[in-house]
């Protein structure tokens, strides 16, 4: 389609050699990794500091495995989705402020194969840094923790299956609103001005969502940056979180769910016909 | 192959671009034909680098025809590299060394003619090829730009201000790899520039963009070959010159400046006949210089006469 695989071979021509390809696969998973080393550092000072006092904390049920991966999985995408927004927000205006656009419209690439490359691309990096993430996650709290069922006075109240098939809903649901923040960001990319403009834009208009989202109540069920993992967490991973851990038996309102499950996508189609619309008719 | 005979490269008429309320281009026709190097001069914003964007479709205009090889300017795409712009900051990477960058260009050239060494060598890169862009003097930014564009087998090519930031030597090779490419290869060439000494060194066809119209646009032959020369005259006795030539049609007194010079324009007349008939007429010539026409001379003319 119009150079659709050259564009989508130059991009990741680039992004192979640059650090920020590097930094949107392996960054969530080096943060992961330092919050790790954190908590299992607290822990051991907890610990000793129990052991020297003769008292006991809730060790048994916060050393379940399960909870850290959910929560290294929440930490992970909550960085993933940050980094998408501003990696795509960067990759268009970056392109049109070094001049490098001009290069790739004139000799082989259409305007909307270079939108659409470059949204597979992103789309494809975001895979990537997923996959490290989870098995990073899943390999390293089962390193420093145990994984188990959550069991309380030798009963048990959630079993490995019921936590697996809760932390798998949960991570489908974390990951739906990405591919429409990445719309969201090469939208803000396609309009935007300057690499600054757009990257500043992206970011500070996905963490004002944020912060306005608790005040939006049930409307806020209708923009897909509610269902992401975030700075001020809504999504049903954070839920997760708990469940697994045994404070909390709350499953996600099925209302809800359905929610997540098919806002994000006719709003990163929005996004993304919107892009294609503005690239077509603006100056490069 | 005479002018009128070669296909027709890079075709612009009745193109008008606004800048809100400002209009830079009003009405351009321009006509560049296969094989031929093409220089397009103008005042500073005169409307150059819109027309180079607007032929090469990185920006809409308001209405007129471009067609560049047979395509629309936002299908230059289908040409598939034999078209190529050279813009007046490098396009390139900053992080990417320029060997990088030259296969990263070279992934858009279908038929990749040369490859990256041979360019770098062109362009006298090659000690620089692991150099990042960031790094590089502006100079060699625009070589290793120059170079990423002569990839692939490119027909027509548009440099906007090529010349800028390159020493003397980098200004000889660019001039030498742009005149080699046109006669071995018959790569059709589009300059913007305002360094009027070397594109009359090298074009063949000149146009002049002022006002946001071509003011003038032929080839560089014609535009300079006319019956009409310019002399410049020193004697020992300038009144008697005056009284000389006021009977005489053929001459004309342009002016005379603070150093007792006449400035005579000659029409069907030669200097050596000038000469003839002052010697004749007991004048004694101190000196007597013909002042050739330059694309400098006829540019400030075009301007200046213009703008007033």
């Amino acid at each position: 389609m119009n150079g659709f695989v050259t564009a989508l071979q130059a991009e990741f021509y680039v992004s192979l050699r640059s650090f920020s390809g590097k930094l949107i696969v392996l960054a969530p998973s080096v943060l992961v990794l330092i919050q790790y080393l954190i908590t299992k550092l607290s822990e051991a000072g907890q610990q000793a500091r129990d052991n020297l006092l003769g008292s006991s904390s809730f060790a048994d049920i916060n050393g379940n495995a399960y909870g850290y991966y959910v929560d290294g999985l929440s930490t992970g995408i909550t960085t993933l989705g940050l980094l998408l927004v501003g990696y795509a927000a960067f990759s268009i205006s970056s392109d049109r402020d070094t001049g490098v656009i001009r290069h790739l419209l004139i000799r082989r690439i259409s305007r909307s194969a270079l939108l659409l490359a470059k949204l597979a691309h992103i789309h494809l990096m975001a895979i990537a840094s997923f996959l490290l993430l989870l098995g990073f996650t899943y390999f390293g709290s089962g390193l420093l923790w145990e994984y188990g069922a959550i069991v309380e006075d030798g009963f048990e109240l959630i079993s490995v299956e019921e936590i697996s098939t809760e932390i798998s809903l949960g991570i489908k649901l974390a990951l739906i609103p990405l591919p429409a923040a990445i719309a969201f960001g090469l939208l803000v990319s396609v309009c935007t001005q300057s690499t600054t403009q757009a990257v500043t834009s992206a970011l500070g208009i996905t963490i004002l969502l944020d912060v306005f989202k608790a005040m939006l109540g049930d409307y806020a069920y209708y923009l897909y940056a509610t269902f992401q993992p975030s700075l001020l967490d809504q999504s049903y991973l954070q839920d997760v979180s708990r469940i697994v851990r045994g404070f909390s038996d709350v499953l996600i309102d099925d209302r809800v769910q359905q929610l997540n499950l098919w806002v994000p996508v006719p709003e990163m189609l929005a996004f993304v016909l919107a892009g294609l619309y503005i690239i077509q008719r603006r100056k490069l | 192959m005479s002018n009128t005979s070669r296909a027709i490269s890079l075709s612009v008429s009745k193109l008008t671009k606004s800048y809100g309320d400002f209009e830079v281009i009003k009405d351009l026709d321009l006509e560049i034909r296969q094989g031929t190097i093409h220089g397009l001069v103008g005042l500073n914003g005169s409307g150059k680098t819109t027309t180079l964007e607007c032929i090469l479709g990185l920006q809409l205009y308001n209405s007129g025809n471009i067609s560049v090889l047979d395509k629309h300017p936002t299908h230059l795409y289908e040409a598939a590299g034999k078209i190529v712009g050279i813009f007046d900051t490098p396009s390139l990477h900053p992080n990417l060394t320029v060997r990088q960058c030259l296969e990263h260009a070279r992934l858009l050239c279908p038929e990749a003619a040369r490859t990256p060494e041979k360019v770098e060598h062109l362009l006298g890169i090659e000690k620089f090829q692991n150099f990042k862009i960031k790094h590089l003097s502006l100079g060699n930014k625009r070589r290793a730009s120059i170079a990423q564009g002569l990839l692939g087998q490119p027909e027509l090519v548009l440099l906007d201000e090529p010349f800028n930031g390159l020493d003397a030597e980098g200004v000889d090779d660019v001039l030498n790899l742009i005149k080699t490419l046109n006669q071995r290869e018959g790569t059709t060439f589009l300059l913007s520039s305002h360094q009027l000494p070397y594109l009359e060194q090298i074009c063949s066809h000149i146009a002049i963009l002022h006002q946001g119209r071509i003011a003038v646009s032929d080839e560089i032959d014609t535009l300079f070959s006319h019956d009409r020369i310019h002399v410049r005259l020193r004697c020992n006795n300038e009144g008697d010159v005056r009284e000389l030539i006021a009977g005489v049609q053929a001459i004309e007194i342009e002016a005379n400046d603070d150093e007792s010079y006449l400035h005579l324009a000659l029409e069907n007349m030669g200097s050596a006949d000038l000469n003839r008939m002052l010697v004749e007429a007991g004048i004694a010539v101190t000196e007597l210089v013909i002042k050739r026409d330059s694309l400098g001379s006829l540019f400030r003319e075009i301007t200046s006469g213009q703008q007033s």
